[in-house]
């Protein structure tokens, strides 16, 4: 039985591409890129190859770009690297942050900043307007990721720039753009922001690394010390096949973006349809599978309300399927805290636990969808054996 | 200029209370002794001799390994790594200058510890009396710049010498070891291992009287998932380092809760499924020759763990059951599993019972006579040797 993913934001297979890049880069570049040897040399040359590509998809220079272990590395330079030398002052935080945005705020509130955090309309929108009454010349760093991981949503992080710089003076701008790389365009310069941190393995790339992009303006300053490499922000020696295989990871979901978004929405499209026909009757009250519709949600990531037990129990019953679900966001996964995003959505604790998420990648079919659909049916079975 | 310290050339351990154990004490020594060979093997093993109710070790591999093993095996009260000296004074006065001083490293510059020098003399031969020895090596090692205070009660320091017919040997730290009675003098016991706090603290404190723990575990997949199973894994890996490579039983338990849940009166289902669990156990502790059901179980922990219900469940039982833990508060608890090294594994939240099979209120004073119809109408016993029959055991061996 071939394992059908849907768990694929949180992290995707190895293109085929991208792995026979990571051996050979493995396999042929052996230098340190500061070496002045021709060996050091082709290794340099490696990377700032690399970062030319990954500069030409997010629309940003590559000077602007910072290699870094991840999208959470990037997240913590792109907040903790950007604020601290003029604080302390105020911090708007999205509603649905990931954890590595939330947790660095957290580490600025400690230090006397005060973090607010930013609504939702009813809609699972961002309230712009709640959002533009808290702009004032005290706010130092707007945060507020582009997709959400855990619901989908689209948020309009150009809007919320463009509002940001014309009320609250030097402000740095930050956006969680783990999600939205390879599902939409992405123009750093056209967003209007001055950082953005984007991760390889969601688009079919390998684990461990990453990049904040910076506009021409930012004055994010490093969080490591030790090296001049990516120009003193992230010293140490560069990880260089792993760089490559990241910029080709980041071109190939660049330049398939569109042909993505139409198969997401195909596969989103049959995922509806197959909910339609779960439910089931727990604790004495019917209770039916939808995809939670939030305004503006990018089709790949579908946030399900699944009926009857917590969404952990659907998910190890559809396992035994050979079908992968997310529940929680894996960074949090192993937490009883209840989603932030999701209580923020305003669900309750119990409701909370009922969602899952669907995601998938450019590889993902109608058929993996229709595997899911059975699977699922099987499983509302099964359960349904337990209702009272 | 401090004098390099070189390997220790042995380590001396102590034990505690099998000394007194009259008629036993040869067999309980030699078990230390096997239990100590199966704690180096990993290591690289080495040579390990008894001697005068005490027993030198001269492992192969790294001796600090060595000696932490050495602490982590019942039966132990203290290790201490020692170095071989001359049978002469300048021998034993070089010896404590090298080992004062490089001791006195730990210390700030400014510190004066406080130090004395002790001297036991098995060996009578030696032509001074242990005090006049300790009073001499104690003058030849200082002199008015040492940076010691010399103080006969609890000192910081204490420099050892113990003459012995086969050696003098000369130490200073001893490291505590776990004490109680080596691991297996007892028998055999088999714990039902959750992946809670307590349960691994019950085998640990089984396993220091004596018993060699085997484990029982229940899982309910597909309501439960891997995460769960490994976490059980990584439990029984840490308690290896205590007791030796470890048997678990996994018993498929997914069956036998749903037909509590769809069948049984909803506040006596968490009762009849550990009910269920003490029986499966029983049957496994036969074919293992176990003597006893060890298990978590404390008094009024939470609600349900009344003293009514505790008896309930315990009926189920037909081999005894032993609660090391009925007594302890949970930070007690808590504090032991820090010094085993199992509460940062069961803090893994990893659940160990579904949601959906949980009771929304539990009974607080279940009856066994109510259990056992209940338990013939849904005819358990069938499923229950069933699952004994197809129960998994596997070898987990320390993580060291």
């Amino acid at each position: 039985m071939q394992p059908v993913l849907l768990d694929l934001a949180a992290s995707s297979p190895l293109d085929p591409r991208v792995r026979d890049c990571l051996i050979q880069h493995l396999d042929e570049v052996h230098g340190n890129p500061s070496s002045r040897h021709a060996i050091g040399i082709q290794a340099r040359q490696t990377v700032e190859h690399a970062r030319r590509q990954l500069a030409r998809c997010v629309g940003a220079a590559p000077n602007g770009i910072v290699f870094t272990s991840g999208g959470t590395e990037a997240n913590n330079l792109g907040i903790l690297g950007s604020v601290p030398k003029r604080g302390p002052g105020r911090i708007l935080m999205g509603p649905t942050e990931h954890a590595s945005v939330r947790l660095a705020t957290a580490q600025l509130a400690k230090q006397g900043f005060d973090v607010e955090t930013l609504r939702l309309t009813r809609d699972g929108q961002l309230d712009l307007d709640h959002a533009t009454e808290r702009m004032n010349e005290e706010v130092l760093l707007v945060t507020q990721m582009l997709v959400s991981n855990e619901l989908g949503t689209h948020y309009p992080v150009k809007q919320l720039a463009r509002l940001a710089k014309a009320r609250c003076g030097e402000v740095h701008f930050h956006c969680d753009g783990v999600q939205a790389l390879g599902k939409m365009d992405l123009d750093l310069e056209d967003l209007g922001i001055d950082s953005l941190a984007i991760s390889a393995h969601k688009i079919h790339g390998p684990k461990g690394q990453g990049a904040l992009v910076m506009g021409p303006n930012s004055e994010t300053g490093p969080l490591f010390f030790g090296g001049s490499q990516e120009k003193g922000m992230r010293p140490g020696t560069e990880n260089v096949p792993s760089i490559a295989a990241f910029s080709l990871a980041a071109d190939l979901a660049h330049e398939g973006r569109q042909a993505f978004k139409e198969s997401a929405e195909v596969c989103h499209r049959e995922l509806e349809e197959a909910l339609t026909g779960i439910s089931l009757v727990y604790q004495d009250s019917m209770d039916g599978a939808h995809i939670l519709q939030t305004k503006g949600c990018v089709n790949s990531i579908c946030a399900v309300h699944l009926p009857g037990p917590p969404a952990e129990v659907w998910q190890h019953h559809l396992e035994k399927h050979g079908v992968f679900i997310g529940v929680g966001s894996a960074c949090q996964s192993t937490s009883k805290e209840v989603s932030p995003a999701l209580l923020a959505l305003g669900l309750d604790a119990t409701s909370a636990r009922q969602i899952a998420r669907f995601s998938f990648s450019r590889e993902t079919t109608p058929n993996d969808i229709g595997i899911a659909a059975n699977a699922l049916h099987k499983v509302a079975r099964s359960l349904e054996k337990l209702s009272p | 200029m401090i004098t390099e310290l070189r390997v220790p050339d042995v380590l001396l351990l102590r034990y505690g209370e099998l000394a007194l154990k009259g008629g036993n004490r040869a067999s309980f020594e030699n078990t230390l002794v096997r239990n100590l060979h199966g704690a180096l093997k990993p290591l690289g093993g080495g040579t390990i001799t008894r001697r005068w109710g005490r027993i030198q070790i001269q492992p192969e591999g790294r001796w600090r390994e060595a000696m932490k093993a050495c602490a982590q095996t019942f039966g132990t009260k203290s290790v201490s790594p020692a170095w071989n000296t001359e049978r002469n004074l300048d021998s034993m006065i070089a010896m404590g200058r090298t080992l004062l001083a490089n001791k006195l490293q730990e210390y700030p510059p400014e510190a004066r510890p406080t130090f004395r020098v002790t001297v036991k003399r098995a060996d009578k031969d030696f032509p001074m009396t242990s005090g006049d020895l300790a009073i001499a090596i104690a003058e030849g090692m200082l002199d008015d710049d040492s940076p010691v205070l010399v103080q006969m009660k609890n000192p910081d320091i204490e420099f050892n010498i113990d003459l012995r017919p086969e050696g003098v040997f000369a130490f200073l730290d001893r490291l505590p070891g776990p004490g109680g009675l080596p691991v297996k003098t007892l028998g055999r016991g088999l714990c039902l291992l959750s992946g809670g706090i307590d349960s691994p603290v019950a085998a640990w404190s089984a396993m220091k009287r004596g018993l060699k723990v085997s484990f029982v575990s229940f899982h309910s997949p597909p309501y439960i998932g891997e995460g769960s199973r490994m976490k059980i894994r990584d439990l029984i890996r840490v308690l290896a380092n205590w007791q030796g490579p470890s048997e678990l039983n996994e018993v498929q338990f997914a069956e036998i809760q749903e037909t509590i849940r769809n069948g049984a009166p909803e506040s006596l289902r968490t009762i009849l499924y550990r009910r269920s669990m003490q029986r499966i156990s029983s049957h496994l502790a036969r074919r293992s020759k176990a003597g006893a059901l060890i298990t978590g179980e404390n008094l009024g922990q939470v609600a349900s763990q009344t003293l009514e219900n505790l008896a309930c469940i315990g009926a189920a039982a037909n081999v005894q059951v032993l609660r090391p833990l009925i007594t302890y508060d949970k930070e007690e608890v808590i504090r032991l599993a820090k010094h085993i090294g199992t509460y940062e594994v069961s803090i893994r939240e990893e659940p160990d019972c579904c949601t959906v099979f949980q009771p929304r209120k539990p009974a607080l004073r279940a009856r066994a006579d109510e259990c056992e119809t209940v338990e013939a109408d849904l005819n358990l016993g069938a499923i229950e040797e069933t699952v004994v029959r197809a129960a998994h055991m596997e070898r987990i061996h320390p993580d060291s």
